[in-house]
């Protein structure tokens, strides 16, 4: 086997020992620092591994014989876990409310506007800014493309969490607000 | 591992989790479920055809000859501005050339042999991408799904600090909501990394059509293909001029010799017979995620060079990944199968999520059996509507209407769910009619 192909090869074979490394690092009642830092150690190795024999592709490879290892892992826990009798958890989500709690339907469509179509204006603002700061960097035009195109749903991913996450409204528009106008700014800096 | 967080955040993270996933969960299940699916899309199209011609490879004269009779018989036609040969792979060795008027399958001597009947597979695949809504809209949805599939592993991470240490820990048989909270987490953490980069790949891919609006309005006077230009290449200047047909045989044959490590999967004829045709060859270099590296040809044959997504800048090179990476066909079958059972398991997780929120509603005394069994429709109807449609490719024909009867099938089995009283056990039913379906299906399958 040559090594492009030997080194994920041992890179999947890693990533599973460290898969099974950490099951038995978290199941233990003390937390041991050493098998869980040598696990990750493992797990990092691992992605070396494929990086270095074939670069995402290997990372790739690597990652899904992690996921293998950790399910075949869960599958024994699941076939071999007695039935129990705890109960479940009753947590409230308070998503919608209940009983005879107010509705609140104004402010919930609000946060719904903030979080899906502001949250995502605001990211594609981002996004074309990114862009263009890559262009001021000298990166070349298809990095710039490439990286708003990614950019873009990851920031109104993490705008739309945090918005959602802020119990206060004036921070929730202030966090929208704050980062369009810097994005306003810098394109309108950036853009010949 | 216990990520230490307070107690506020939590449940803010929880609330946050909840409301993603009350707004997003039926639409998302339908996306997960489709895409699972979608992953064997090149086997569901050999089973759809299982007579079409097959083989391991096409010679170059074989590949001109169809392409020169697919034209000629096109003749009086409007001209075609697009003709696309697929060239034999390993997942689908099948060569099938496609242009703005038809797509027929042709045998190893390049001879036409039958239309080309995936209808069931296109429409699975329109489904995913757009749930069979036209236009950028539903691209655009889907995209925004893939968001709140991000939005919903990052909350949940936030909502369960102990999610990580009790990674390995599944309660499989407990009563009473542990296990189906078990299942949800387990498979939700170990799906995290997947489902990370399934959403962010579907979302660039969603998305793209509106990024690539904002960039060309912002940036390329409004010209969307000049935004794209950069990452995948120009369309060249058309020109309506008739011009001898583009030599595709020796552009295939440079090809072999040139570049012998690449297999070429794809064909691209761009006005093909006129003076602005444009030839180029996609092809697969081995171990890599791009769907593929364009070589570009001159009518003559003659190479000219390629666009880059290869080897070219780092931003050309992901966007190539993308595509590869969120529909699983990397790695032959083995990566294939994997996906299959890792999107069956964010199936679940989804379908699991609402199913503890109903369930700790109901242990509060707030039971809603409406929804219950709504959602119970959404879950296992979803399958069930889909397997009639794979049922009607197999008994009436290509010709069957899939969109109307999964989404008209969906619909009555929802409304029925929510109408009817709660004695009736409308998921027992479901999946007993699911059941029966796969049933059907099986001996089909095999038989094919």
């Amino acid at each position: 086997m040559d090594q492009p192909s030997l080194l994920p090869c041992i890179g999947a074979l890693a990533a599973a020992g460290a898969v099974c490394m950490l099951r038995l690092a978290w199941g233990r009642a003390q937390r041991s620092v050493s098998l869980n830092g040598a696990a990750w150690a493992l797990l990092a190795f691992a992605l070396a591994m494929g990086m270095q024999g074939a670069g995402a592709w290997g990372i790739a490879v690597v990652t899904l014989a992690a996921l293998a290892a950790a399910f075949f892992c869960l599958t024994i826990a699941a076939v071999t876990a007695p039935p129990g009798k705890a109960h479940a958890s009753n947590r409230r989500a308070h998503m919608p409310p209940e009983g005879r709690e107010p509705l609140r339907i104004g402010g919930r469509l609000l946060s719904f506007l903030l979080s899906v179509p502001g949250a995502m204006l605001v990211a594609m603002i981002l996004g074309l800014a990114a862009r263009n700061m890559a262009g001021a960097l000298g990166a070349p035009e298809a990095d710039g493309n490439v990286l708003m195109l990614f950019l873009m749903p990851l920031l109104w991913a993490l705008l739309a969490m945090l918005v959602l996450l802020w119990p206060n409204r004036g921070r929730q528009l202030a966090l929208l607000a704050v980062p369009a106008l810097l994005g306003l700014a810098t394109l309108w800096m950036t853009t010949p | 591992m216990t990520l230490r967080l307070s107690k506020a955040l939590v449940q803010r993270g929880l609330s946050t989790h909840a409301a993603i996933g009350l707004l997003a969960s039926a639409l998302l299940y339908i996306v997960c479920l489709t895409g699972t699916v979608t992953v064997f899309y090149e086997e569901w199209q050999r089973l759809e055809q299982p007579d079409a011609p097959e083989m391991q490879r096409i010679a170059p004269d074989a590949v001109q000859r169809a392409v020169a009779s697919v034209l000629a018989s096109e003749k009086g036609r409007k001209t075609t501005e697009h003709l696309y040969v697929h060239l034999p792979t390993d997942a689908l060795p099948r060569a099938t050339l496609t242009t703005d008027h038809q797509a027929v399958h042709v045998d190893a001597h390049g001879r036409v042999v039958a239309k080309e009947l995936n209808g069931w597979s296109e429409f699975l695949l329109n489904l995913h991408y757009t749930l069979n809504i036209p236009g950028m809209v539903g691209l655009t949805i889907v995209g925004a799904l893939g968001v709140m599939t991000l939005a919903l592993s990052l909350t949940g991470v936030i909502a369960h600090p102990r999610i990580f240490r009790d990674a390995f820990r599944l309660r499989a048989r407990d009563q009473g909501g542990v296990g189906l909270a078990d299942w949800h987490n387990r498979l939700g953490v170990w799906t995290l990394p997947f489902a990370l980069a399934i959403a962010l790949t579907g979302a660039m891919i969603g998305l793209g059509s509106i990024n690539a609006y904002g960039l060309a309005q912002g940036f390329y006077k409004g010209d969307v293909e000049a935004a794209y230009a950069p990452i995948f290449g120009k369309e060249g200047r058309p020109n309506a001029k008739a011009a001898p047909l583009a030599d595709v045989a020796t552009a295939l044959r440079t090809m072999a010799v040139r570049f012998p490590d690449v297999r070429p999967t794809y064909v691209f004829m761009h006005e093909p017979g006129t003076v602005g045709q444009r030839l180029q060859v996609l092809a697969l270099p081995p171990r890599r995620l791009v769907y593929g590296e364009t070589y570009n040809f001159d009518p003559a044959g003659r190479f000219l060079g390629t666009v880059g997504l290869a080897e070219g800048a780092t931003g050309q090179q992901v966007a190539a990944s993308a595509y590869n990476l969120h529909f699983g066909n990397y790695g032959g079958l083995t990566v294939k199968i994997a996906y299959m059972l890792l999107g069956g398991a964010l199936c679940v997780v989804v379908a699991t999520g609402t199913s503890i929120w109903l369930g700790k509603r109901e242990r509060r005394g707030f039971r809603q059996p409406c929804l219950r069994n709504g959602w119970n429709a959404i879950v296992w109807g979803s399958g069930l509507a889909l397997a009639l449609t794979l049922l009607a490719r197999l008994w009436l024909g290509n010709a069957a209407p899939f969109m109307a009867i999964f989404w008209l099938s969906l619909a009555v089995l929802v409304a029925l769910g929510v109408a009817l009283p709660e004695r009736y056990q409308a998921r027992r039913a479901l999946q007993w009619g699911l059941g029966l379906c796969v049933a059907a299906l099986v001996p089909t399958v095999l038989a094919a």
